[in-house]
């Protein structure tokens, strides 16, 4: 087995809060992230999954020092980078890139698309003004835009091509890892399947890693190989994807996945309902975080916070009952309209009728 | 008549909605008719909706989906009144509820439904809201102006209010400003607004996309639950399938302005007639199901001010023929309660 690509070793962020204008003394601090590890093989895409609030963005920046660590110890590639000098953390950054949730505010809107992607190679150094030109031109058809959109304003582009774009501009050094920090929860579906798509071609193609950021598990099952699911700044639950959506073992990991709306009338909804809100990271819970919204709380959830432990190959929990909860059926057998098989057989002919028209005309 | 909103249901059952009832009876409780509203501008006149028609039965959920620009959200404030003109108009159509046409409604006419017969609840918890009054004070404005009581009896009422909502300690909450609630929580005050009057129908403009998916199910639930136990009807806008087919008893799904399917939700999501609505189906990666590659809708919405010939469907979909391009397609009925503006609509004899 290769080496991995990125280990995370108890990660912590706390951000202090402070009091007082002109006196200012800290009062406390939002444990944003709180002693989280996690590692990433090269090709692999490990998402990230939990609500807001929960740490899971300030994570991913923290693997590229855009937000700095409190403490621990972020390896890429085998080197240390918390420790790197920021010349060389910036260097370090060609080999990891982002691409951010907001398609509309994360691209300059006073720069050309070309500018814009030229931009990264330009900081780096790579190639001559007229090479970098034949690059952009490369990169606008890598992620299905055209040549000529190089001279164009982000402002004239949709949402998704924007996002399109954004993706661009991190391809644009030959990364070896790139955090995709909600990439599509700002788009429309069917825009939003069209990136999807684009990111696992470009996977398969360049042999990227992710770490994919979302709240949405339907997507997050559409594109990873690994699932971490945070809540308030812990990792609850972190398994291999088939594993945690088959057999899913902490309670938090459970409702969520129920409570997502099913696009199917027909389905059963057998639903693990949390009541309250998520807790103030500021003031978490003692013992277990989730244990004021679990149904399953007992008295040593109040008072005893769980670790993180194996319970089966690649997939580990923290939840001191994990062996002896209520057992939950898999997500994926749920029982589905009795008239299923007629959106299947209209839904096989409009994908034929799409890969006919790709090929007639092409792009 | 003391004010008992809690206890099921009100006027002797008779606005509760039956989905295996009557569906001949034609008298809805809003029925719009060949509506639409343009937005003027220096680039030329938008027009938003374009000859959207739908009704909605007393006590029915109809959801509405379509992606951004598609004319849902316009058409509810259309309902609303809330259209601000200039720069927009309603140039055509009827706004038919409870046989009155909105749509000729003067300024002050409209304040005396809105609120009261007809009240809205829109997607973001924390703009809606008015930050320097208390969630109490914003909850019994609306019964002090609409139902003629006074403060201490409309005090009362918003706290009741929130006992419906499932907000917990109402009597300590209703001395709340928004910024001390969750977003959740204010999503349930905006809830217990809209209801204050008893309204018949109540419009919810993506009303959890805000909010995180459990806070979400406990929000739909809450909707569900005070459907089913005061008999209003909804009016559901929503760009989420899945909420869809949690809430709504019909759907219509809107495309650049106009009305591409309209259907049960169980026919519509299991034999859906218009290559748009398959095409959603297709984009969403679904939990319960095994799928490679997901079905996309190729290229992007057309621009609203150079509109393409024919169906405004056509340069997006695998199945267009050439009548597609030319003629646009009416609404007709392919089955039995389910309409589609498709020429190749029934799918199932031109395609498969």
């Amino acid at each position: 087995m290769s080496a991995p690509l990125l280990e995370v070793i108890n990660l912590v962020k706390h951000f202090p809060v402070h009091e007082g204008i002109i006196f200012q003394k800290q009062v406390g601090a939002v444990k944003a992230v709180d002693d989280v590890s996690f590692s990433l093989m090269p090709g692999e895409t490990l998402a990230l999954v939990g609500e807001s609030g929960c740490g899971k963005s300030t994570t991913g920046r923290m693997v590229l020092r855009l937000i700095e660590p409190t403490s621990g110890s972020i390896r890429f590639e085998g080197k240390e980078l918390t420790i790197l000098p920021a010349a060389q953390m910036r260097s370090m950054r060609r080999r990891l890139q982002i691409v951010f949730q907001d398609p509309f505010a994360s691209l300059n809107p006073r720069m050309t698309v070309g500018e814009v992607l030229a931009e990264p190679l330009k900081v780096h150094g790579v190639g001559s003004a007229n090479e970098r030109k034949a690059k952009v031109e490369e990169l606008l058809s890598v992620v299905g835009l055209s040549p000529w959109h190089a001279v164009r304003y982000p402002h004239e582009f949709s949402g998704g091509q924007r996002q399109r774009i954004g993706v661009a501009r991190a391809l644009a050094l030959n990364p070896a890892l790139i955090v995709c920090d909600e990439p599509v929860s700002a788009l429309d579906v069917s825009i939003q399947a069209q990136v999807v798509n684009l990111l696992r071609d470009l996977q398969a193609r360049f042999g990227l890693a992710y770490i994919f950021i979302a709240h949405d598990l339907a997507v997050v099952k559409h594109v990873a190989d690994r699932v971490a699911v945070m809540y308030l700044g812990k990792i609850v639950e972190i398994a291999d994807k088939h594993s945690l959506f088959a057999v899913p073992r902490h309670p938090y990991t459970q409702a969520l996945l129920t409570a997502i709306p099913v696009p199917d009338p027909a389905v059963e909804r057998g639903r693990v309902m949390l009541q309250g809100d998520v807790p103030s990271p500021m003031n978490p819970p003692p013992g277990c975080r989730f244990h004021t919204r679990c149904p399953y709380a007992e008295e040593r959830c109040r008072q005893e916070e769980p670790a993180l432990r194996q319970l089966g190959p690649g997939h580990a929990a923290a939840c001191h009952f994990a062996e002896t909860l209520p057992a939950f059926g898999s997500i994926v057998d749920r029982k589905r309209g009795q008239a299923f098989g007629r959106v299947e057989a209209k839904l096989a002919a409009y994908k034929k009728a799409l890969e006919a028209r790709r090929l007639a005309v092409p792009a | 008549m003391t004010f008992d909103i809690a206890s099921p249901p009100r006027q002797g059952g008779e606005a509760r909605y039956d989905p295996a009832g009557d569906m001949t009876d034609s008298t809805g409780l809003l029925e719009v008719r060949d509506l639409a509203v343009h937005f003027h501008s220096a680039e030329g006149t938008f027009k938003a909706v374009d000859g959207v028609s739908l009704t909605i039965r007393k006590g029915e959920t109809l959801g509405i989906v379509g992606e951004s620009g598609c004319g849902k959200s316009v058409t509810a404030l259309a309902v609303m009144g809330l259209i601000p003109r200039p720069p927009g108009e309603i140039a055509a159509g009827q706004i038919l509820f409870e046989g009155e046409d909105l749509a000729r409604k003067s300024a002050s006419e409209l304040r005396q439904i809105r609120g009261n017969r007809i009240s809205m609840i829109f997607q973001e918890p924390m703009t809606s809201l008015n930050p320097v009054h208390t969630v109490g004070d914003q909850i019994a404005e609306g019964i002090m102006l609409h139902q003629k009581v006074g403060k201490a009896e409309a005090r009362m009422r918003a706290v009741e209010m929130l006992k419906l909502v499932r907000i917990p300690a109402p009597e300590r909450r209703i001395d709340d400003y928004p910024h001390q609630l969750s977003g959740g929580m204010r999503q349930r005050v905006m809830i217990a607004i809209a209801l204050a009057c008893q309204p018949r129908l109540l419009i919810a403009d993506e009303p959890t996309t805000a909010l995180d998916v459990t806070i979400q199910a406990q929000i739909l639930e809450l909707m569900r639950d005070l459907r089913d136990r005061t008999g209003t009807a909804i009016m559901m806008i929503t760009h989420d399938l899945g909420v869809i087919a949690e809430l709504a008893h019909r759907v219509v799904v809107m495309y650049s302005g106009r009305v591409a399917e309209e259907a049960s939700v169980a026919d519509l999501f299991n034999d859906p007639q218009h290559p748009y609505t398959l095409g959603l189906l297709g984009s969403i990666p679904k939990l319960h199901v095994e799928e490679e590659r997901l079905a996309t809708i190729e290229g992007t919405v057309p621009n609203p001010y150079s509109m393409p010939t024919g169906c405004r469907f056509n340069p997006r979909c695998p199945f267009a023929i050439e009548r597609c391009r030319v003629e646009a397609p009416p609404l007709r009925e392919v089955r039995p309660g389910h309409r589609s503006a498709c020429w190749r609509a029934p799918l199932e004899e031109h395609v498969l």
